[in-house]
């Protein structure tokens, strides 16, 4: 994971068939009054067209701000980033603002966790919706509401033409996150990042707006990076999911291959500490003692070691690398002391308690 | 299980209006329930079910349009407001927002001692000693934390010390409001167990209000489930999620997202949102999005009933047990 990576070129004769979204060594910095924090620290992925990545972590855990970097959107006074985001054949990194500009909406599109603050207060929601249609097609005026009723309708909203012309405070929290939805749409994205897109809704709405990007997604052929803090959101609704702690990812893996025998110690005690409506009532959660580690003065080893059940003295002094499970190339995970494959997902195993 | 017993806290025909414009939302319209000590109650339903104003209802923040509440038999409405003061040491609340609970300008000795210095109960080393305590028990160390101010401390933490807080005075019930909804899954484990251990090293009874229908199972002997202002369904927390007899039961159960791949995402769409409270449908208020409603439910509301024991459902065509 050394810096020089980030300079390598990619053969563009892969370009239709291969990833999406390539992510190498990403490395986001904020300097603040305390000292420089890194969020995002030596991340690489790869996205495939059409695919579905969950990110999940805790607060913290540098998911959001690698959402924001993939997008571009973040501040760039006191932010400095290295490595790549490549989008097709776009650099993200270090992209003028003109060039963002082109991708955003039309390309790249983003649904945030709040609506209410995410949509402009005084702009009735056609003009929210036509804006980007409008600057990235050739559509006219009368065209552009129509796509617009036409998406409002796509994302389940009752009586299109006349929403159309409601303010955002005129709707309700759910159907505020279908607009954010609907305009993500408006230009068919080939990436849409959704951002905990339904943390703060109730349950049986969640429901309805997974349920409405999953059928969309599959739909529109685009592909998806759903952050999240929740790993029951991600559970069934993903094709791969990545773990993030302290700004590294810890562990990524098909969804199926994840829950079913994972290896990294903090992917198992996140899952055990997540309260379910399968256990009995007062079955006692295993609690994950402390708390996670200031990234402006990261420890020097693993940076889940202080909290980590299984933690030796490798742990506490040497960063484990991300490496490959033997048994399947596509599951990675940072740890010396990886879970036995098979029982790592059990909630019985004795060994975690403390 | 202490049926015959006298419940601890009882609610009744509670109903709590507000007026907006001309207009009068009836937030809860006449709910009642009994908690009996050492239990703990879950109330959970959608956002604007009026869950929250119940919580606020009993304590008397809000207050109550109509209908009764019982502290151990005696009456919190109609209190005046010194025998109110009074009767509230026996009933705290935890709220949601750990950090704006707290007064940002005073040190966490101070805030956790704040009910013995209004109530004037402890002085000095007493008093020095009661916080300790306290501190200890929500897991705090006293040395480290006492002299510090909230915005020293994480989320987390910051629920510790509101914890410490409501219960230096030793209440009897405490109400909790989404205490845990703000708060990261790990984070939320530790106070999530840390209220079962204060539970049974202080004989608390709970009324636990929120809206993750998973949080609610793990700490609630009985889980309540509010819709628009009235009781749907009251029952043990086992036999509520694995037999849930009321549709809108089954309805947010089927929506409750697990992590695990192998379960299958068979919702129970229910389709739209729930209407405004400003004008609720006739008789069932559920019956506008119930997939099993008939012309009845729009006539008749449907009272709270027992379909089996201690199991209570308000729904003219419930889905009984085999």
């Amino acid at each position: 994971m050394s810096n020089e990576q980030s300079s390598i070129a990619f053969p563009s004769t892969e370009e239709l068939s291969g990833p999406l979204l390539r992510v190498k060594d990403l490395r986001t910095t904020f300097s603040t009054p305390r000292g420089s924090l890194t969020a995002v620290d030596g991340v690489s992925f790869e996205l495939g067209r059409g695919e579905t990545l969950g990110i999940v972590g805790e607060s913290g855990s540098g998911k959001t701000v690698l959402a924001r970097s993939v997008m571009g959107l973040l501040p760039r006074s006191n932010t400095t980033q290295t490595g790549s985001i490549l989008f097709e054949e776009t650099e993200i990194v270090g992209a003028q603002e003109a060039t963002l500009r082109e991708i955003w909406g039309a390309k790249i599109a983003m649904v945030f966790q709040d609506p209410m603050t995410s949509l402009n207060p005084v702009v009735r929601i056609q003009r929210q919706i036509t804006e980007s249609l409008r600057l990235h097609t050739s559509m006219d005026r009368a065209e552009a509401k129509a796509t617009a009723i036409s998406l409002l309708s796509q994302v389940g909203i009752p009586s299109p033409a006349e929403r159309v012309r409601a303010y955002p405070f005129q709707l309700s929290g759910g159907m505020r996150q279908r607009v954010t939805i609907a305009i993500a749409l408006a230009c068919s994205p080939r990436l849409l990042l959704a951002d905990e897109p339904t943390t703060g809704l109730d349950v049986t709405v969640q429901a309805q707006i997974l349920d409405l990007l999953s059928s969309l997604q599959s739909a529109r052929q685009m592909a998806v990076i759903l952050v999240t803090h929740d790993l029951g959101v991600v559970a069934t609704r993903t094709d791969r999911i990545a773990v993030m702690y302290a700004g590294h990812i810890v562990e990524m893996a098909s969804t199926k291959r994840l829950f079913a025998s994972m290896a990294m110690p903090y992917t198992q005690a996140l899952l055990r500490s997540t309260p379910r409506i399968s256990q009995p009532s007062h079955t006692r959660l295993i609690a994950i003692d402390g708390r996670p580690p200031d990234l402006i003065n990261p420890p020097s080893g693993c940076a889940f070691a202080p909290r980590c059940t299984y933690a030796t003295d490798q742990c506490r002094s040497e960063r484990p690398p991300l490496r490959t499970a033997p048994e399947d190339p596509t599951h990675l995970f940072a740890c010396w002391n990886p879970l036995q494959t098979g029982n790592a997902g059990s909630i019985t195993t004795a060994k975690g308690e403390n | 299980m202490s049926a015959e017993t006298a419940p601890l806290l009882s609610v009744k025909d509670l109903t709590v209006s507000f007026k907006k414009g001309r207009q009068v939302v009836q937030a809860v319209a006449g709910i009642s329930f009994d908690v009996y000590e050492g239990e703990t109650l879950g109330l959970v339903g959608e956002s604007g079910c009026g869950k929250s104003t119940t919580g606020r209802a009993i304590v008397r923040i809000e207050e109550p349009t109509s209908g009764e509440v019982l502290v151990a038999g005696k009456r919190l409405t109609g209190l005046g407001r010194g025998e109110l003061r009074r009767a509230r040491t026996s009933i705290q609340m935890i709220f949601q927002d750990p950090v704006s609970s707290l007064n940002p300008r005073r040190r966490v000795n101070d805030i956790v001692a704040e009910p013995i210095d209004i109530w004037k109960t402890e002085t000095g080393d007493q008093r020095a000693a009661t916080v300790r305590e306290m501190l200890e028990a929500v897991g705090l160390d006293p040395d480290v934390a006492g002299d510090r101010y909230p915005r020293e401390f994480s989320g987390g933490q910051c629920q510790r010390i509101s914890i410490a807080r409501a219960l230096v005075m030793k209440p009897k019930v405490l109400i909790c409001d989404e205490m845990v909804s703000a708060l990261d899954v790990s984070v939320q484990a530790q106070i999530l167990n840390l209220v079962e251990d204060l539970k049974a090293k202080y004989g608390l009874t709970l009324v636990f209000i929120a809206h993750d229908l998973a949080v609610v199972k793990n700490v609630s002997d009985r889980v309540a489930v509010m819709y628009l202002g009235r009781l749907c369904e009251v029952a043990p927390s086992d036999d509520l999620y694995a037999l849930p007899a009321h549709p809108y039961t089954q309805a947010l159960l089927s929506a409750v997202v697990e992590p695990d791949p192998e379960k299958a995402t068979s919702h129970v769409t229910l389709t739209g949102e729930p209407p405004s409270p400003i004008n609720p449908p006739s008789g069932c208020r559920f019956r506008t999005r119930c997939p099993s409603a008939q012309e009845r439910c729009a006539s008749e509301v449907p009272e709270l009933r027992e379909i089996a024991p201690r199991h209570q459902v308000a729904c003219h065509f419930p889905t009984l047990r085999p």
